[in-house]
């Protein structure tokens, strides 16, 4: 049996031509085994390109077919496509990639037309021996689990829910809302943060289509795009949600004190608790951590003063197992740890505060009950300094990065402590501003030039206490001055780093992390919403730093790709998958360790593949000492054939 | 010390009980100094026993090949096997078990440790002993090992008629056994670990590539090295073709579609390609018991490659293959913190 293989070079405009010799590919390859037909075309991914394939595969009986052309992530849809309607299997379809792989990081265009002949011709010999395959089909579960219960995952359970998808949202704090609650006011408008976002919060919990659960963490997933099996860890609900009537009693009785989280340290709050007055589920707490022990001889006193019977002592964890068909990580952001900005005082100085302490101080419900007070005296601050960059944009001592958001909540904070104190004095060290955005600049200069902050382009190089003030040591870049303000309190605004929780969420679902350890997506420009992995999407500050109006954006697009593949009956595996030649199969167990996605199994001594469940990534054909397992379509002869190619054999 | 009758007693006990259907261990050889693998069947020979630093064979090889035989058998006797290891030995057989080639069930280790000693190198005791034959070679506790010879008894110390790896040695006691004989010893105080692969990797990129090359274009693949290897188990070698198995289901497609990944000719680059190749399978599973490189009938020093990739895994992955059947190996297995500076 011979085959019949047809290649087409595209010229890529001048991408590929202006380096390689496209002419001389094609009458090289014409004159190769097995290739019957052979053309070039100015842009093959165009329309009337992939006809002339459609065409060659009809006029010559084509039963293999190599595009060299750009990068098989960007045109192997298409092509394949093209194959399919010109009556070819799809998988006899492959790609020569002679864009990124060669015209684009050569230059002598001898050399590189000899590359790109190689290239064609390794894959021709590949394309020889593909077989024809057919898409596995797999069922779906219509529902989606949603992990992290800030603005990113509230928005996009609700898209998802009113869309008529079953979710599961799950929290690992006792209320949903994030950061986005803990928030005073929020930029550019100035509305207050916990009155727009606390509506979405009781949609969701009235939402028949979505089921909360707070205190609750993943704790392992298995499966695949459409069949995840997840199991998810809930801590013991002392207080049952139910029957709760958020009367105060129980808090009032508590003997223990322990620090706030919520109002991030500010304050103190009893061992039961409410974590907000608009806490969802609204219900009290029971940190077990801080209680003397959950027994009524220790204690017990809330139990005994709870008239509705809300408490229960003997609750023990649980731990649920939740099929689902996609997965959506929203795990937000933690603030860049303040051990780490020793120069700035942070955590040695009461009045050094972080940006969300800041909030708290600002908020109606934080601790001062809107008013700016230091922490130390609780007097009012005359001099307030507020630090940008704190953390980001240096790579040498921090994070590389920019944490995008805090100019603007910078801008915001000054604006509104001169709100509440019109006397005092605010100075912003900055590098420079980054305002972009709607109504983003004219906030900028409103905080400028009718809230009168003082704007300083420089850096702080040392925050220290002497005689009662905090010393800022500075320099302003543009008089070329250094300065030296004697400040009542100091605002670091830190930079966003991905929440505690994250990498272990990343290792669970087995997703990747960029350098800074925020999720990577799959592509940053085309396909910002996904992960690597099929079927588990992000979204939120978890993915890069990034304002409310964004986050909102991209938890409604996650949503949305959630839907899309949702929506169908039956989805479409790749059938390009592991194989296992049983005769050479010892069972030493390497590949089944070795599998990312643990789709290989021991059945009577044999590896087994579960089809569904591979990748075809081939890790395991790498692994195995015995030639045992292979890849569909990429066999070791396969790759034995193209390397003889390369090699001119 | 260890004393043979200590060990002769447990093999009887076993023999005599039908505990195991054989105790496979060292005798004295007919020919030569070293001693000879045996399998004791019969209780009343278990006195043929012997343990000295003459009994160098890596006896895991034999686990591989009983079972090969076993297979053939009709009614194959299914009773243990009962197997004398050196630290190294018992290395194999915890690869073996990890592999899942060899079930726990199916093996008793007589563990042995070496203690202060090793087993000799016939070489350097021929370079030692300037013509003179060895009858015996025994180590004693002070490191030194004492040799009988036709003129009376001479001592030499370890270093100079130990095997290499020996001197490398530092875990000389078994790390998997049923019974074990002598003590656990940590500290050798011989010669560094790795000491011979980083003379090589001290060379130049130059000299180093010339010193294998002259060393693979003598290789007449005989493939003794990988015949004594007790890691060598596959049917099919991926890099003989002379293995390639042919059965009645094999069809002609089959046959034509074999990938010759190395010629057959002895040439210098297949050569080359071939104890490459081997090393790479090895990675993570030689245990460094330089049966390969005692049994080179031309010399080629075999066991540098696979302590260098040894090397490797401790360094970059502390990973001692063989210490533990439950361990992922080492190829199929990864951590977050592993080093990935080599991927750009």
């Amino acid at each position: 049996m011979t085959r019949r293989a047809g290649v087409f070079v595209c010229h890529c405009g001048t991408n590929i031509a202006a380096t390689v010799d496209v002419k001389n590919v094609v009458s090289e390859l014409a004159r190769d085994d097995g290739v019957v037909f052979s053309k070039d075309y100015v842009y093959m991914c165009s329309d009337p390109g992939q006809q002339s394939v459609i065409d060659a595969i009809k006029e010559n009986r084509l039963d293999s077919v190599v595009i060299s052309c750009c990068s098989p992530n960007l045109h192997e849809k298409t092509f394949r496509e093209a194959s399919s309607v010109g009556g070819l299997n799809p998988f006899q379809c492959e790609i020569a990639n002679i864009r990124e792989q060669c015209a684009w990081v050569h230059k002598d265009r001898a050399k590189a037309t000899e590359k790109a002949i190689k290239i064609t011709r390794s894959a021709v010999r590949r394309s020889l021996r593909d077989e024809s395959l057919t898409p596995i089909g797999v069922p779906v579960t219509r529902k989606v689990m949603v992990v992290g219960g800030g603005i990113a995952g509230i928005q996009c359970s609700l898209d998802l829910a009113n869309a008529g998808f079953d979710v599961v949202l799950v929290e690992k704090k006792a209320t949903i809302g994030g950061h986005m609650l803990q928030l005073s006011e929020t930029f550019p408008t100035l509305d207050c943060s916990q009155c727009i976002l606390s509506p979405k919060m009781v949609e969701v919990s009235k939402h028949p289509k979505i089921t909360l659960m707070v205190q609750s963490e993943v704790k392992s997933v298995s499966g695949f795009v459409g069949n995840f099996k997840a199991k998810v860890h809930t801590k013991a609900q002392y207080v049952d949600p139910e029957k709760c009537k958020i009367c105060d009693d129980c808090a009032v009785v508590c003997p223990v004190v322990a620090t706030n989280e919520y109002d991030e340290g500010l304050t103190g709050r009893r061992a039961i608790h409410i974590p907000f007055a608009q806490a969802i589920p609204a219900s009290y707490t029971l940190d077990e951590d801080a209680c003397l022990g959950l027994n009524p001889v220790v204690c017990g006193k809330c139990k005994k003063a709870c008239e509705a019977g809300a408490i229960d002592y003997d609750k023990k964890p649980t731990t649920t197992e939740i099929d689902v068909g996609a997965i959506v990580v929203a795990t937000g952001f933690d603030l860049y740890g303040k051990d780490k900005l020793g120069e700035y005082g942070h955590g040695r100085y009461p009045d050094v505060l972080d940006g969300l302490q800041f909030e708290r101080l600002c908020s109606a419900s934080g601790p001062t009950g809107g008013h700016v007070l230091r922490p130390s005296d609780q007097k009012e601050p005359k001099n307030v300094v507020f630090i940008q960059c704190s953390g980001s944009r240096d790579p040498e001592n921090h994070c590389a990065y920019c944490s995008k958001i805090c100019c603007m909540y910078t801008a915001k904070h000054a604006t509104l402590y001169k709100h509440h104190v019109p006397d005092g004095n605010a100075y912003v060290f900055y590098i420079d501003i980054r305002s972009g955005g709607k109504g983003y600049e004219e906030f900028v200069q409103r905080s400028m030039e009718r809230d009168s902050v003082m704007y300083l382009r420089g850096r702080v190089s040392k925050v220290y206490e002497s005689k009662g003030k905090l010393k800022v040591m500075g320099v302003d870049t543009i008089s070329g001055r250094n300065i030296e303000i004697d400040a009542d309190m100091v605002v670091l605004a830190q930079a966003m780093v991905p929440s505690k929780g994250t990498a272990e969420i990343a290792k669970t679902l087995k997703i990747g992390r960029d350098k800074d350890g925020f999720l990577a997506e799959a592509h940053p420009k085309l396909r910002p919403v996904e992960s690597v992995t099929g079927g588990i999407f992000l979204t939120g500050a978890a993915q890069s730093p990034k304002d409310i109006p964004e986050t909102v954006c991209q938890a409604s697009a996650a949503a949305a790709k959630v839907i899309q593949l949702l929506s169908k009956p039956e989805l479409e595996h790749n059938p390009a998958i592991a194989r296992v030649r049983e005769s050479h199969c010892t069972g030493c167990e390497m590949c089944v360790d070795a599998c990312p996605f643990e789709a290989i199994t021991l059945v009577n001594g044999k590896a087994h593949v579960n089809e569904v469940l591979c990748e075809g990534c081939g890790t395991c054909s790498g692994t195995c000492v015995r030639a045992a397992i292979d890849v569909k379509n990429v066999t070791q002869l396969q790759v034995f054939e193209m390397i003889s190619a390369c090699m001119g054999g | 010390m260890v004393a043979i009758e200590d060990i002769r007693s447990r093999a009887k006990e076993l023999l005599e009980g039908g505990m195991v259907r054989a105790v496979l261990g060292f005798r004295r050889s007919s020919a030569g100094l070293l001693a000879e693998p045996t399998f004791v069947v019969a209780s009343e020979d278990v006195a043929s026993l012997v343990w000295d630093a003459t009994c160098v064979h890596n006896l895991a090889l034999y686990l591989v090949n009983e079972k090969k035989r076993q297979k053939a058998e009709r009614t194959p006797d299914t009773r243990p096997l009962a197997i004398i290891a050196k630290g190294c030995d018992s290395r194999a057989i915890n690869v073996l078990l990890q592999e899942n080639h060899v079930a726990r069930e199916e093996v008793v280790i007589l563990g042995v440790s070496c203690e202060g000693g090793g087993v000799v190198d016939t070489r350097k005791l021929a370079d030692a002993l300037r013509g003179k034959e060895a009858a015996s070679a025994v180590c004693d506790d002070t490191g030194k090992v004492k040799v009988a010879t036709a003129s009376g008894e001479v001592t030499f110390p370890a270093a100079d008629v130990l095997a290499d790896r020996c001197l490398e040695c530092t875990i000389a006691y078994p790390s998997v056994s049923d019974t074990m004989f002598g003590e656990k010893v940590d500290e050798r105080g011989f010669t560094a670990r790795f000491a011979a692969v980083k003379s090589i990797a001290a060379m130049s990129e130059q000299e180093r590539s010339a010193f294998w090359d002259g060393h693979f274009e003598r290789c007449i693949r005989c493939y003794a090295c990988r015949a004594v290897c007790p890691m060598c188990y596959c049917d099919e070698c991926v890099v003989d073709s002379t293995s390639f198995i042919v059965s009645p289901m094999t069809t002609a497609e089959e046959k034509a579609n074999r990938i010759r990944w190395i010629q057959r000719s002895t040439t210098p680059a297949d050569n080359a390609m071939y104890h490459m190749v081997r090393a790479m399978h090895l990675a993570g599973r030689c245990i460094d018991c330089a049966e390969c490189e005692r049994v080179c009938p031309v010399n080629i020093p075999l066991r540098l490659l696979n302590t260098s990739l040894e090397q490797e895994a401790l360094e970059m992955f502390e990973y001692t293959p063989g210490m533990d059947p439950a361990q992922p190996s080492l190829i199929s297995s990864f951590r977050d913190d592993d080093p990935n500076d080599f991927i750009r």
